[in-house]
């Protein structure tokens, strides 16, 4: 247990160094912010990862101008979302537009939002195993077949017009 | 023969010759209006003229019929009659303007083609009597268009604007021709050239071989590149200079290169240093481009295909030429014929650019004109 906090710490610890070029006034909060992240997510240490700390990042730039009531706010959420664990930078990302949208809005409904989030994140952190790429084999084999006739112009088509194929 | 056939028709100057010669062989007549129409200088140019004089010349029977300023043309063809005789081309067009037309009817015509053409053996346009020469005759033999009668030579170089060259080219007559199979180009095993230079210093043709050897030394050993000064009568009217190079693979496919210096009085002066790299440089991109035909012969090889008998040809050509790419669909016009074409990606063994497969069973086209002996 001891060994695995102080992992999380010191994994903490490296987004700080990431986002030292962040500006100083979020970066106190975002260090207390990592800190608290950081004892939350003992349970699921070594899957926080760079990508995690730079989706966080950009939230508190897109809330500047919150009160710190809300900033605390942030906090949970951003606790929230530890616990969710959304280890795709989509679906962050998304989650920091959505706050952008709503910053006026409800804390509730901000919850609310993460909660649907954190269902299709757990969907896809399920599926995101080492069989992933067995999943839909044959849409992508299609989608490679598409790709290549695409790339390769049908000269035939080019040189003759619109023909039909047994017309020799 | 042609009256049962209706007539093409097309308007605008260009293929002009693809047109006439495709007219020529299938006996359908052509059509062809607004021929510079809404140039200041309309109708007909001088070498075009002379083109249709000369294609009246080696057919028996031809109706050419134009319009006072020249903008419309309608040819109905004759038969091709063949024999000697001789013909003086524009000097606004090289030699090879009116050679590469010849090449594709030569060998359906009644009588073997003997023929004296004067005019510019060399320019920067057309491509030169030297490179037909290294290319579209060792391509013709590979459809059985062979013998000791068939020969191409330069006797007296013309460089343009002044010309006075001067070439021989005779081709026996083929009943029919034998489909090809040139799928594999194989690898280049020599490089051929030469260096010409005409009423300027003989030194010009040594600096030129030295520069383009500088470039094709690095890939291969198997290097000649012949120098030929011709003097007095035999050097045309004008001074230039220039290089052509040709690659032989290991199956037998020549690609060749080529350049000329600026004719007398135009564009600035060419250093000979500058147009042997060039040349050499031009050498390496044909090569790149690869295939079996190269790319100046790419069009008579598809006509002689499709003019084979009823078998299936196949050729492996480098990235198809716009002419090609016009002239495939005047094949389709007056032969309809479809090419089977597919493009074969530089893959592990096929090196270089993206190669086309060309693929046609032939009509069976024999040579009508040929009395049986």
């Amino acid at each position: 247990r001891d060994i695995l906090e102080s992992k999380a710490v010191r994994e903490g610890g490296k987004p700080e160094l990431l986002q030292t070029d962040d500006s100083s006034d979020s970066l106190n909060m975002e260090k207390s912010l990592t800190r608290k992240k950081a004892t939350f997510t003992t349970s699921d240490s070594g899957h926080c990862t760079a990508e995690e700390a730079f989706a966080s990042e950009d939230e508190p730039e897109g809330n500047s101008s919150l009160s710190t009531e809300e900033e605390d706010s942030e906090n949970e959420e951003a606790i929230g979302k530890k616990f969710l664990k959304p280890s795709q930078v989509v679906s962050s990302q998304k989650l920091g537009s959505g706050n952008l949208i709503d910053e006026t809005s409800d804390i509730e409904d901000l919850l609310k939002e993460e909660e649907d989030y954190k269902e299709e994140n757990n969907y896809s952190t399920e599926t995101s195993g080492a069989l992933k790429w067995k999943e839909d084999l044959s849409r992508k084999a299609a989608e490679a077949f598409l790709r290549q006739q695409q790339t390769t112009p049908n000269l035939r088509k080019l040189i003759y017009g619109t023909v039909t194929e047994d017309n020799e | 023969m042609a009256s049962q056939a209706h007539s093409l028709s097309y308007s605008g100057c260009n293929f002009l010759r693809q047109r006439l010669v495709l007219s020529t062989l299938s006996g359908r007549p052509v059509k062809i209006r607004k021929i510079r129409a809404r140039d200041d200088n309309p109708g007909l140019r001088d070498f075009e003229a002379s083109f249709i004089r000369l294609l009246d010349k080696v057919t028996n029977g031809s109706r050419i019929e134009i319009n006072q300023t020249g903008t419309t043309l309608y040819y109905q063809p004759g038969l091709l009659y063949g024999g000697s005789m001789e013909h003086d081309c524009s000097v606004l067009r090289g030699i090879g303007y009116y050679l590469e037309s010849l090449l594709c009817l030569a060998p359906f015509m009644k009588h073997p083609l003997r023929i004296v053409l004067r005019g510019v053996t060399n320019d920067q346009v057309d491509p030169s009597v030297d490179v037909l020469k290294a290319t579209a005759l060792p391509l013709l033999k590979q459809f059985g268009i062979d013998g000791e009668s068939f020969e191409l030579k330069v006797v007296r170089r013309g460089m343009p604007p002044g010309g006075g060259g001067e070439v021989f080219f005779s081709c026996p007559v083929r009943k029919v021709l034998k489909p090809i199979q040139l799928i594999d180009p194989g690898k280049i095993k020599r490089i051929r050239g030469m260096a010409y230079s005409v009423r300027v210093s003989p030194q010009m043709a040594n600096r030129i071989v030295d520069s383009a050897r500088s470039i094709l030394n690095k890939f291969i050993p198997d290097i000649y590149i012949y120098t030929d000064h011709m003097k007095g009568i035999n050097s045309g009217k004008s001074p230039g200079f220039g290089l052509s190079l040709v690659a032989e693979t290991t199956n037998g496919t020549f690609l060749s290169a080529e350049l000329a210096s600026n004719p007398q009085g135009q564009g600035a002066a060419m250093l000979p240093e500058d147009l042997g790299r060039n040349c050499a440089r031009l050498l390496l991109e044909e090569i790149y481009r690869g295939g079996c035909v190269d790319s100046t012969n790419q069009s008579l090889a598809l006509l002689l295909m499709t003019l084979g008998q009823q078998d299936v040809s196949k050729v492996l050509l480098g990235p198809l030429s716009p002419y090609t790419i016009e002239f495939l669909r005047h094949l389709k016009s007056f032969f309809q014929i479809m090419f089977k074409i597919e493009t074969k990606p530089c893959g592990e063994e096929l090196k270089g650019g993206d190669k086309v497969l060309m693929t046609c069973v032939g009509i069976g086209f024999s040579n009508l004109s040929k009395t049986l002996k």
